[in-house]
């Protein structure tokens, strides 16, 4: 059938032009305002998913951010124990040292006796450190302290050691934070491997260190145990110190993978400025044209033309 | 042929031209008027009377023009074509729009979703993990754990609600068929009796067929045209108006029904058999608001509506169900007096009856929380470590989401293509019709001037006839005087 034309159909294929020229602008506009490449699900399901786990993975990388930077506050409060505690056992061993020295009189050996008490008992409070509340020798335990009080030696008596202090934490259980969806990093130490626990552990060799030099006993013979016990300090520290590191490894990794899911996540949901902004100065231009059309094709009929 | 014959041929010509003009004028009148059909003077021209035994003589002349009937330039074909095409428009643009509640409901990608919501519920159980034994971070786990089953329970409030207010607009849809066809049945009677008595009944018929357009619009069916003028129209299969006569539709149930239950186009007199309704808004809107899909493992063979709302149902018990898991390994916190915590607690728990959606609840404190395990020390966060890992598997609750959005948001893709389709379709048969049906302004002007020309140039027939008997009858016989 020949398409017969009329005024009717003429403006309303203008009206439908126009409508659609219009409708197109404004998505461009909004398009252009928000940014938002989807802004409902239906707009491209497949970079729906994308976004809903490019966030999910963003959320998880921040939480592990947060996760490394407690746990490097973690890390640092253990490690400036240890410190103290290295510099206490260097003051005992030179002691030791000293206390060897066969001309000391007796007035010396009470003298360093004293002073190695009171550096035993500096080290029982490095070992109840807490950080935030929160012991970090004891693991997962919620004790007072890491280490129980013992008893003190009886000053009347010289041989007395008193009972020393003893591990107090959950063995073999410890602080952890997570730094990925794989890795946690352990962020305490083991206070009962480093210290040790009631006989045999640091506290017990000193107080008996100090012990045998108020009776006047050589204490050279103990020394390998104070080395022993120095070391174990040093180990202790130096895994802090490994750990430490893992977690700055593991936290310019995930920076970087937080940098790297956010271009990601700006990718699948944003538009580009650039693009955007041509597109709708070209609609703009077409919006005009159809108006400009619309209203050179509407004006004339024959009554124009008519007398 | 009569003396007088020739004044009589140019009367019918002038009568002619003016119903003409007249025809030109209600078209030009009606150019704007939504519906309006053009309408034509069809006339015939008049043959000469037949010749008698004493007509003798010379041959004669016709004896002018008669106006025989204004015609309605319409097409049935292409009112049928605009209908069926209403019909698919009008499911198509209800379930669009259905399927966008949907996604509305969603509110993905964005930060007031349910990912969000996941995401930060898992965040602060491993933030509880870093400090257990403050209460400050088990607060924030408890108020993520409630905004995730708030955000669950409000968008299957709004998935009900959209279904009540899908269900109330085909109820009104309903009533404006049955007013609709009740109109068409007393204009199926005026345009009868009207065509019987030899009338004109072309602006009736514009009015009836805006009428069956709209029918055909809300629910599908199709018109039959009768040989006295009137039509029959069919929805189902079966007669919703004859001649005039008109049976009524109505929706089961009552409007007081929530999501789930069964709605079905019928009969008002047969109640209990649906009507097997194949387009119209009526029929997108009963598409959507069908019951789940039965069984549960066929998705897309229920409405849109109640799946939809499944899947959250689903989603709150594959939640409840992964975080419990591991949550009932744990311990809960020792009480007050120092007693051991109970073990094998649930996290979120689903008590009395209902959906899923509405009855998953997180514990009413922090003594709700399980972190450790039992037999480790009292600040251990294994349980709470484990659980702040579940958004990562493959079958997590986070992916599940995921797989929700993307179905809902290929549906509703599908469901505005489809849309997009069925509206062009429409368009194209309504261009279709008015490039037929509609007025011209040019064709009335030059009908007009046709007709001014031809009514002048009658009158001018009627002068010269005149003045011919003027000179027969005041000139003859005076020759010489």
């Amino acid at each position: 059938m020949l398409n017969r034309v009329t005024n009717l159909t003429m403006s309303a294929a203008a009206q439908r032009t126009l409508q659609a020229q219009q409708s197109k602008l404004a998505q461009l506009q909004e398009k252009a305002t928000t940014l938002d490449k989807i802004s409902r699900p239906s707009d491209d399901p497949a970079a729906t998913a994308q976004a809903l786990d490019t966030r999910a993975r963003l959320a998880a990388t921040a939480q592990y951010g947060r996760n490394i930077d407690d746990g490097n506050s973690w890390l640092t409060a253990a490690d400036s124990a240890l410190e103290q505690a290295t510099n206490v056992m260097q003051k005992i061993k030179d002691l030791t040292v000293q206390a060897g020295n066969g001309s000391l009189p007796q007035s010396g050996k009470d003298a360093i006796a004293n002073e190695l008490t009171a550096l035993n008992q500096d080290l029982v409070s490095i070992g109840n450190s807490q950080h935030l509340g929160r012991n970090i020798f004891a693991g997962s335990s919620d004790a007072a302290g890491a280490f129980t009080p013992g008893t003190p030696r009886d000053p009347s008596i010289p041989a007395d050691t008193g009972t020393p202090p003893s591990f107090a934490g959950v063995a073999n259980t410890s602080v952890e934070r997570r730094i990925s969806a794989t890795e946690s990093v352990r962020v305490d130490a083991d206070g009962a491997a480093i210290f040790g626990s009631g006989a045999g552990s640091v506290f017990d060799i000193v107080s008996q260190m100090a012990a045998d030099l108020r009776t006047g006993k050589d204490i050279s013979p103990r020394l390998a145990a104070v080395d022993t016990a120095f070391k174990n300090i040093v180990n202790g520290r130096s895994e802090i110190g490994t750990r430490q590191s893992q977690l700055e490894r593991a936290g310019s990794v995930n920076t970087e993978l937080e940098a790297s899911l956010d271009a990601q996540k700006t990718g699948i949901e944003k538009a580009d400025l650039g693009s955007v902004i041509m597109d709708l100065k070209l609609q703009e231009t077409n919006y005009q044209v159809a108006l400009a059309a619309t209203a050179r094709v509407l004006q004339p009929t024959l009554m124009d033309f008519l007398r | 042929m009569s003396t007088f014959g020739a004044l009589n041929t140019a009367y019918r010509g002038l009568t002619a031209a003016q119903q003409g003009m007249n025809v030109a004028g209600q078209n030009i009148a009606n150019a704007a008027t939504e519906g309006y059909t053009r309408q034509r003077v069809e006339q015939s021209s008049l043959a000469a009377p037949a010749r008698g035994l004493f007509s003798g003589g010379a041959l004669q002349v016709g004896q002018g023009v008669s106006v025989d009937a204004i015609a309605r330039l319409g097409n049935s074909f292409l009112d049928g074509g605009v209908r069926s095409a209403g019909a698919q428009a009008g499911y198509a643009g209800v379930r669009s729009s259905a399927l966008q509640g949907i996604e509305g409901v969603l509110q993905e990608p964005g930060d007031n979703g349910i990912s969000t919501a996941l995401q930060d519920f898992w965040s602060a159980w491993q933030a509880a993990a870093n400090q257990p034994s403050e209460d400050g971070p088990k607060g924030l786990l408890l108020n993520a754990a409630n905004s995730l089953t708030d955000k669950i329970s409000s968008a299957y409030q709004g998935l009900d609600a959209q279904w009540s207010r899908t269900r109330a607009q085909a109820s009104d849809n309903v009533d404006a068929v049955n007013a609709a066809a009740a109109q068409v049945a007393a204009y199926n009677t005026t345009i009868r009796s009207t065509l019987a008595a030899g009338g004109s009944a072309n602006e009736l018929i514009d009015a009836r067929a805006k009428l069956t357009d709209k029918i055909a619009s809300l629910a599908g069916g199709t018109v039959r045209e009768q040989p006295d003028g009137t039509v029959d129209v069919l929805v189902g299969g079966n007669a919703l108006v004859t001649g005039g006569s008109v049976r009524t539709l109505a929706l089961s149930g009552s409007s007081s029904d929530r999501m789930g239950a069964p709605v079905q186009l019928e009969w008002t007199d047969r109640s209990g058999l649906a009507i097997p309704v194949d387009g119209g808004e009526i029929a997108g809107a009963l598409s959507v608001l069908a019951p789940g899909a039965t069984p549960p493992s066929t998705p897309g063979s229920g409405g849109a509506i109640a799946e939809a709302a499944e899947k959250f149902n689903n989603f709150a018990v594959d939640l409840a169900t992964a975080v419990n898991r591991v949550h009932q390994k744990g311990q809960l916190p020792d009480d007050a007096l120092g007693n051991p915590g109970a073990v094998g607690q649930d996290f979120y728990t689903m008590n009395g009856s209902g959906p899923a959606a509405l009855r998953i609840k997180a514990p009413a404190d922090a003594a709700g929380i399980a972190l450790k395990l039992p037999g480790k020390g009292a600040l251990d966060t294994s349980v709470s470590d484990e659980i702040s890992q579940l958004g990562t598997g493959p079958g997590s609750p986070d992916k599940a989401w995921s797989g929700i959005v993307t179905s809902i948001g290929v549906q509703s893709r599908g469901a505005q293509q489809r849309e997009d389709l069925t509206s062009a379709a429409q368009a194209s048969a309504l261009t279709g019709r008015a490039s037929q049906a509609s007025v011209s302004l040019d064709e009335e002007n030059v009908s007009l001037l046709a007709n001014q020309h031809a009514y002048q140039a009658a009158a001018r027939v009627m002068t010269a006839v005149d003045e011919a008997l003027d000179v027969l009858i005041n000139r003859t016989g005076l020759v010489g005087r």
